[in-house]
């Protein structure tokens, strides 16, 4: 699934937003990066719709995402949040039964094979034991795993997560990472990420796109795109891009 | 607590739906006339057939037909109505403190109504004056809390302001009354079912029905309210739109059973967190069940209030005798109350 | 010998003049209040005392009308046109203007049973005696309020005058009855609802009727009224149904069509025979010259055939006639509440 940016606009106090120009490449993960502030998720709740009232064109596949129905846009683009703030504690075949909500209607409760999905999903992501527990006992690492699997029975084509690797410890970024790696190469998904961890865009990331305050900085190919005048730029301090074993590291 | 089994659900659904049946049927039993069971099923029974009409005497079937069955009824609805209300409005808000009489709704409602009673005479519905108000009072609320962030307190403050500005306008019409509407106002304000006839169900009964069907029909797109905004919205739901529709569903519900019977506080408020507590916060379940048992609970309530003692107590004093210490008790466990 | 008459004169009447004496009052609250036996400033918002004060001639000593028999009374201004005059001193049943009054410094201030905050009110911010006085639907009660007014007003004379009035119409009224065996047993719809009823309406017993209500507990202190239940009524099943009358035709839900239509009360003998009447009842509590027609009128409805020499239009002119020195305001009730409609022959 192709997506088109042209000439995104979206302002609020003491902030805008402006994408000229941005093609993200289907099937491929595409990481944005910058500076706290930069508008990385500001841009990602547009791409999905959370944030409305922006001028200019998104298009899915050549299809505007503006005038979309937003059931027909959520069976297309799916949003992983940073951060949830649960109050009730459902279970979690529940909870991830709730990604198959676009594909409900109002007399239309979720099927076996909804259920069917769901446990899928959750096979997929890694969660084995979910029977009696819920939502609120999980750790956050484990949440955002099952998180995924909601969004994984939403069945888009495209991804989109704010941040996936935050709160998490290294050795669940990586899970996390590589899961979302499958999810391209395996699944073809066209994923876009907001990351903070520039070592973890380089690694796994296709294409990188640089923001810093609202504007985009560079995009293109992460070989392509890096480099340390980028860096600088877009981080006001001077990094050194070091190659150990093959794969590119950032020195601070 | 979350992985109930199955049969468990199920078995506790059959009990939540027969329970209000048997109360029913002993409420059939309660009152200052007596009657035994024999002649209560006799007559019953009359309704179907009219073969045993005869053997009954008159004042048995108007007893039984014309004022303990529209009594039952009346009770039996507002009491699911109320309580599918609050249940939505916590799934809405995302709060288990919430509810119809927080929300100023109750208080609008009954301003509305007495409104109606005292300015507009027997000619005008009440329930319709009754809705408007109930759904200014509540649109008032989320629009003066929506900028400071509708976490609850804010929520809370902004209800009881409202609440305070339509008991205040009710202070004034009833000061604006004459002392025939004034009285029948005074008594209509307690909240009970003493005078509730066929005619009390056949105006109230469609509204607050037509409100827990779609309230009802909403309730698994309720769970994905509850998530947030930002989640719902990510997963398809016209958010602004689905809120407003549960939020009109609602008022027509609460404003309809408050129309016709006053303001019965509390229920709206402990029901679902019983059902929460039984069958989890899928509002598949709690929905349903909250009206189950909701219903249970008032009639059983109404039962005692005049059953009890030679005068009635309105209904109103006992769900706030049972509810505030629920109340109390839950505002406690806050932390692990949707467990 | 002349000097000493002239001193013992004087001091005689310098005594009488200064030494006011007080008299104790316990009121319907249990409330014991002090109060001088001679007062020339009253104040009172309980409209069954507003006129007994003035038909005993004493609307002179008022100085202050309270919102009821301004707004809502129908014959306050035809027996008191003075009372146009006088001050408003609260605006609603649930609130008194406190500084004016006062302001206007009375030496006692009557209220109702019911309004047990305004006594509480007064007390805290003056020492003005506060009465909580009613009849409580009582003709005891209510020949001692007019005793107790004919004291402090020092119109005794009269007060005599009216309570023997008062009394030789009981007696005539009581006279006839007492021969009859069978009363009927009389339910009362009051207070625009069809279950509130009191609990003790003696114009119905002296009539030769029972009150099937009569001997229940009132719903709170200081109240005559109860609320009952539809199925109380039907078990009571009265010979007769009596509806609240002092309200204004236009203004009632409980009629006399309303409840023969109710398809609860179907069964009961007073719906079948439509024996559903309409009768004054309380309007605040009582206006005695009022009550005493009613009472006329509630035994020519329950015993006809001894009644059949009165014309009740010409008893309740000559009752208002002694109370108040004219019959135009009889004339004015009866023609306010539409008695005419009533079967009132």
């Amino acid at each position: 699934m192709k997506v088109k940016v042209r000439e995104l606009f979206f302002s609020y106090p003491n902030f805008t937003l402006k994408v000229k120009d941005l093609n993200f490449e289907s099937s491929k993960i595409t990481s944005i990066v910058g500076p706290n502030g930069a508008g990385k998720s500001t841009f990602l709740k547009c791409l999905c719709m959370i944030n409305t009232g922006w001028k200019g064109a998104v298009l899915i596949n050549g299809e505007d995402l503006y005038g979309m129905k937003g059931s027909k846009r959520a069976q297309i683009i799916g949003y992983v949040p940073q951060e949830q703030n649960l109050i009730f504690n459902f279970s979690i075949i529940d909870f991830v039964l709730m990604g198959r909500t676009p594909y409900l209607n109002l007399l239309s409760k979720p099927s076996k094979k909804d259920l069917e999905m769901a446990e899928e999903a959750l096979k997929f992501v890694g969660i084995k034991d979910y029977k009696g527990r819920g939502i609120l006992e999980l750790s956050s690492g484990e949440r955002r795993l099952v998180l995924i699997a909601r969004t994984i029975v939403q069945e888009p084509e495209i991804l989109l997560m704010d941040e996936p690797t935050s709160f998490l410890d290294p050795k669940h970024e990586i899970e996390i990472m590589e899961l979302i790696k499958s999810l391209s190469a395996k699944m073809g998904k066209t994923v876009i990420l907001t990351l903070h961890n520039l070592d973890l865009a380089i690694k796994y990331s296709d294409n990188l796109v640089f923001m810093k305050e609202g504007d985009i900085v560079g995009s293109g190919r992460t070989q392509e795109v890096l480099s340390e005048e980028i860096l600088e730029k877009v981080y006001d301090i001077k990094m050194k891009i070091v190659e150990i074993n093959g794969h590119r590291v950032i020195l601070r | 607590m979350n992985g109930k089994s199955n049969k468990r659900i199920k078995i506790g659904f059959l009990l939540i739906i027969i329970l209000p049946v048997l109360v029913s049927i002993i409420s059939l039993l309660i009152g200052s006339y007596p009657i035994s069971f024999k002649d209560v099923l006799k007559t019953f029974l009359s309704i179907f057939s009219s073969a045993g009409l005869k053997e009954i005497p008159e004042v048995y079937r108007d007893i039984i037909l014309k004022i303990r069955l529209p009594r039952i009824i009346l009770a039996l609805t507002v009491g699911a109505s109320l309580s599918v209300s609050g249940a939505s409005l916590q799934a809405l808000f995302r709060n288990p403190l919430v509810n119809e009489y927080i929300l100023g709704i109750s208080s609008g409602a009954a301003f509305g109504a007495s409104l109606s009673i005292v300015f507009f005479g027997k000619g005008f519905p009440v329930e319709l004056a009754s809705f408007i108000f109930a759904f200014i009072a509540f649109y008032s609320v989320l629009f003066i809390a929506k900028g400071t962030g509708s976490d609850v307190i804010s929520l809370l403050l902004t209800g009881v302001i409202v609440t305070a500005f339509f008991t205040s306008l009710l202070t004034m019409v009833e000061f604006l009354a004459n002392p025939y509407s004034l009285q029948s106002l005074f008594f209509w304000l307690m909240g009970s079912f003493s005078l509730a006839g066929w005619k009390e169900v056949l105006y109230s009964l469609p509204f607050m029905f037509i409100g827990m069907t779609f309230l009802f029909l909403y309730r698994w797109k309720m769970n994905v309210l509850s998530l947030g905004d930002e989640e719902a919205k990510a997963l398809g739901l016209n958010v602004k739109l689905e809120k407003l529709l549960i939020m009109i569903a609602t008022t027509i519900a609460t404003s309809s059973a408050i129309s016709a019977t006053g303001i019965i506080g509390w229920v709206g408020l402990i029901i679902p967190h019983i059902s929460r507590m039984i069958f989890g916060v899928d509002n598949r379940k709690v929905i349903p069940a909250s009206a189950f048992i909701g219903a249970t609970f008032l009639l059983l309530a109404d039962d005692f209030s005049r059953g009890i003692t030679s005068f009635e107590i309105p209904v109103g004093i006992f769900t706030s005798i049972i509810g505030i210490p629920f109340f109390i008790y839950f505002l406690k466990k806050s932390g692990k109350l949707w467990a | 010998m002349r000097f000493l008459k002239l001193f013992l004169i004087f001091s005689f009447l310098f005594s009488s003049i200064t030494f006011s004496n007080e008299i104790e009052i316990k009121d319907e609250l249990g409330r014991v209040v002090k109060i001088k036996e001679n007062v020339e400033r009253i104040i009172s918002l309980q409209p069954e005392i507003t006129r007994i004060i003035v038909a005993i001639g004493c609307g002179g000593k008022l100085v202050g009308k309270d919102y009821f028999v301004h707004k809502h009374d129908h014959i306050f201004y035809s027996i008191f046109p003075e009372g146009k005059t006088l001050p408003l001193v609260s605006r609603s049943g649930a609130d008194i203007n406190l500084e004016f009054i006062i302001k206007l410094n009375p030496d006692i201030i009557f209220v109702s049973p019911t309004d047990s905050w305004m006594v509480d009110k007064i007390e805290k911010y003056s020492k003005i005696p506060v009465l909580a006085l009613s009849s409580m639907g009582s003709f005891e009660k209510l020949k001692e309020e007019m005793k107790l007014m004919g004291v402090i007003t020092r119109k005794s004379e009269r007060v005599s005058e009216l309570i023997n009035y008062f009394e030789s119409k009981i007696k005539f009224l009581e006279g006839r009855v007492s021969v009859e065996e069978k009363k009927p047993r009389v339910y009362l719809s009051f207070w625009s609802s069809l279950i509130r009823t009191p609990v003790h309406y003696e114009p119905v017993n002296i009539a030769g009727g029972i009150n099937v209500a009569e001997g229940l507990s009132p719903s709170y202190e200081g109240t005559v009224g109860t609320v009952v239940s539809i199925e109380k009524i039907i078990k009571w099943n009265p010979d007769i149904i009596l509806i609240h009358g002092n309200y204004p035709p236009e203004e009632r839900t409980i009629t006399v069509e309303s409840v023969l239509s109710d398809k609860r009360l179907g069964s009961l003998g007073a719906i079948k025979k439509k024996k559903v009447y309409y009768t004054f009842g309380f309007w605040f509590w009582w206006d005695p010259a009022e009550v005493l027609f009613e009472t006329v009128y509630l035994s020519k409805l329950f015993h006809p055939s001894r009644f059949s020499d009165i014309d009740i239009v010409k008893e309740g002119k000559e009752i208002f006639k002694k109370f108040y020195n004219e019959s135009r305001t009889f004339e004015l009730l009866f023609k306010r509440l539409k008695c005419n409609e009533w079967k009132i022959k």
